[in-house]
């Protein structure tokens, strides 16, 4: 039993805070609070990304063939901790480095690896998922986007929803259905999409907090060349479903981000005062912040618990599955905190943004109801309901 | 980083494990112990001594396996799941870390180290907090005046540890429990599986051992407390398996009950809250010999702020049994009443969360 981390790792540590130390500045700190929302934030996050990949630090994890450092797992680990702490902004290309980029590098012609990736990683090109559609949510392998083979293009018609950076994006990794016939998991192929094709129509999707944050994307008779497949044609389940990830560490994202969330907020309330005194010695307080900060230290030892099981060869997925629920269940209970301390107009309005935005924590990327009932049937082996 | 088992680990886990279902199961052992004031046999004590569990956190120079709080733990958190009544927690990790945490010379600490390890001496510690009695200068010695309100196991145990206020301090004094003089009443609470009682030292004759500074007692109570809470984690997860198992095979309307999606993510829940206890156990027990003071001071703080969350999967247990698991035929209020005492072990986790949460901020601001 053993919490530390080697010296080689706490190494990696060392470079990575002094390259920071260096770089990384409060506008592109502000950048990444708005989330490339606006123009210029937007800018600033694209030309932050660029400096990462040059200096190395963009995508650790990656194989260093593509640009990255063939990161090990702990390395990744300390990566993710300290610019989470940092508050580096999430990469623009966070979802395609870790989530399509590894599909490319396994399933991708060299041509697209050659071409793609790079300016993938430097953020020069943008980029989206078309996973979710209005009837294929949680029931991913319902979507009905249909692609059908006409001479050398696919021609694609049908809608996606909840597509993160949809109107920045010049390329898609889209999902559709190539065999209607097929049972639904086995009918389903991937694309990559060329945004700019004739056809394409993207509605700025607005969310409770009035931010533009996701897009609608309409594809009429859209021709896709063949080339743009991604796998075999009726593979793109085994795609979506399959952890290409190299990234092992995003775990250690979750508890870091709920250390500085909670951080920022008892900054915040220093100065703070609830009839008259001090709001950081008020009992209730301090018992509602201290629940949290429990929560989050032992949020972290499980995602260190599942890290150390891919070390070393234990069980990860019990402790992985119930990380995310908690980190949402933590997220929401620093928003309500803050909201209920703060109110609506503290700084800038943001802990009043994040009441509403948390929402989202148990809802994206598979909602806490079911990621309960795939914990019940496959961790504790309960029947199926 | 490796938070796994070693196969040592494991084989010491599984030892005790089937020890204890083959020799001091719930209806076996544990029932029959609980209106026993001892809470244990000689057999099964000396039993659990033979396994190597009472000597496990003895010094290697005092000829003991000298393990560190991780294998305690993992010998309390199956003691724990089997609802063990005796005096583990008392002799095997209060005693001994006394003697260590407060340095007790070796002349005196030997004979007491060789008699817990080899189960045949039963020593237990108190008090652990409150008001503490007085050593008083005599003409022929010192002696204990004075109540402990709350202290464990003495009717098992031949020696008692007392932790005295004396002119400059505090010290830890031995005391026969044989000793005339010394009233012990039974103070046992719900949970029958943890002997209380509530000593009072009438001038009672003793032996200072050593002294026994502010942080060596912090340190000491840091101990037990991590200990308990390994226990507590048994207690919790065995009454988990518990309900999940009914859930499988109970059946109403046609169909196992756990396949109904509320009583599903009722398991989950309380799966999350073990895991999550699990998660703050394996911590504080490495970080009760791996880390400094304020780091295990933090963990033990942790794990009590988080006994009332814990208890609750013994309270969702019974709900997922129904009506049987309301009944004193079934085990289920034994694990409900197991994590209530150690809910109300040193005081409730209302404090320890305000503490828990005043630590947090003090380390952003300063």
């Amino acid at each position: 039993m053993d919490f530390s981390y080697p010296p080689e790792v706490e190494q990696v540590r060392k470079e990575l805070r002094a390259w920071l130390a260096a770089n990384l500045n409060d506008d592109v700190v502000a950048a990444g609070r708005r989330r490339g929302r606006d123009d210029a934030s937007f800018q600033t996050l694209r030309t932050w990304n660029s400096t990462m990949a040059d200096a190395g630090w963009a995508a650790v994890s990656w194989p260093q063939e593509y640009g990255g450092r063939g990161a090990t797992v702990l390395e990744q680990l300390v990566y993710a901790e300290e610019t989470t702490r940092a508050r580096v902004p999430v990469a623009l290309n966070v979802i395609g480095m870790n989530n399509i980029a590894p599909a490319i590098m396994q399933y991708g012609t060299e041509a697209q690896k050659r071409t793609l990736l790079p300016r993938m990683m430097r953020a020069d090109d943008i980029w989206c998922q078309g996973m979710s559609e209005p009837e294929a949510g949680s029931d991913l392998a319902s979507l009905r986007t249909r692609a059908l083979r006409d001479g050398d293009h696919f021609v694609v018609n049908g809608q996606k929803i909840w597509t993160s950076l949809g109107y920045r994006a010049d390329w898609c990794q889209l999902y559709v259905r190539t065999d209607p016939d097929a049972p639904k998991h086995k009918g389903i192929s991937c694309l990559i999409v060329d945004m700019s094709l004739p056809g394409i129509e993207v509605r700025p999707l607005v969310t409770l907090s009035g931010e533009a944050d996701f897009a609608e994307v309409f594809f009429n008779d859209v021709r896709v060349p063949a080339d743009a497949l991604l796998g075999p044609v009726n593979g793109g389940w085994q795609i979506a479903t399959t952890t290409l990830s190299h990234e092992r560490a995003g775990a250690a994202r979750l508890y870091t981000e709920m250390q500085v969330r909670l951080a920022d907020l008892v900054a915040d309330l220093a100065d703070a005062r609830i009839d008259n005194r001090p709001v950081l010695e008020d009992a209730i307080t301090l018992r509602r912040l201290g629940q949290i900060a429990l929560r989050i230290k032992y949020l972290e030892v499980l995602c260190q618990r599942s890290i150390s099981a891919i070390l070393h060869g234990g069980d990860a997925f019990g402790s992985a599955s119930l990380a995310k629920t908690i980190w949402g269940e933590v997220g929401q209970d620093i928003a309500a905190l803050a909201f209920d301390l703060l109110g609506s107009h503290a700084e800038g309005r943001r802990w009043a943004d994040y009441r509403l935005t948390s929402r989202s924590l148990t809802i994206a990327g598979g909602t806490t109801q079911i990621n309960k009932n795939i914990t019940a049937q496959r961790v504790l082996g309960l029947p199926r309901s | 980083m490796n938070l796994e088992l070693s196969d040592e680990q494991i084989a010491l886990r599984d030892t005790v494990r089937s020890f204890l279902s083959e020799k001091a199961s719930i209806a076996g052992h544990v029932r029959p112990m609980l209106d026993d004031p001892t809470g244990t046999t000689e057999a099964v004590w000396r039993g659990l001594a033979d396994l190597g569990t009472t000597g496990l956190l003895v010094p290697s120079e005092y000829d003991g396996a000298g393990m560190t709080m991780v294998e305690a733990g993992i010998v309390a958190e199956e003691l724990g799941a089997g609802l063990y009544p005796g005096p583990w927690l008392s002799s095997a990790v209060t005693a001994v870390r006394a003697l260590t945490r407060f340095g007790v010379d070796s002349s005196a600490a030997a004979p007491l180290f060789a008699g817990i390890a080899n189960g045949s001496s039963i020593v237990t510690v108190g008090p652990l907090d409150g008001v503490r009695p007085t050593a008083v200068e005599a003409r022929d010695g010192v002696l204990l005046r004075g109540a402990i309100e709350k202290i464990w196991d003495v009717a098992a145990a031949d020696v008692l540890l007392v932790l005295a206020d004396e002119p400059d301090g505090t010290g830890l004094f031995a005391v026969k429990t044989s000793t005339p003089g010394i009233e012990a009443p039974s103070q046992t609470g719900i949970d029958q599986t943890r002997k209380e009682f509530r000593v009072t030292l009438d001038d009672t004759p003793t032996r200072r051992l050593a002294a026994a500074p502010p942080e060596a007692v912090e340190a000491l109570v840091d101990d037990v407390v991590i200990a308990w809470a390994a226990d507590a984690l048994g207690a919790a997860r065995a009454v988990l398996n518990l309900a999940v198992e009914y859930a499988k095979v109970r059946r109403q309307f046609g169909q196992p009950i756990g396949a109904f999606q509320a009583v599903q993510h009722l398991c989950v829940d309380m799966y999350e809250t073990v895991e999550l206890a699990r998660s703050g156990v394996i911590h504080a027990l490495w970080a009760a010999d791996a880390t400094d003071r304020a780091e295990r001071h933090l963990a033990a703080m942790r794990a009590k702020a988080f006994a009332g969350q814990l208890a609750s999967v013994a309270d969702n247990a019974i709900q997922v049994f129904g009506g049987i698991g309301y009944t004193w035929e079934h085990d289920a209020h034994l694990y409900l009443k197991r994590l209530l005492s150690w809910n109300g072990f040193l005081g409730g986790p209302d404090r320890y969360l305000v503490d828990v949460g005043a630590k947090f901020a003090e380390s952003v601001l300063h």
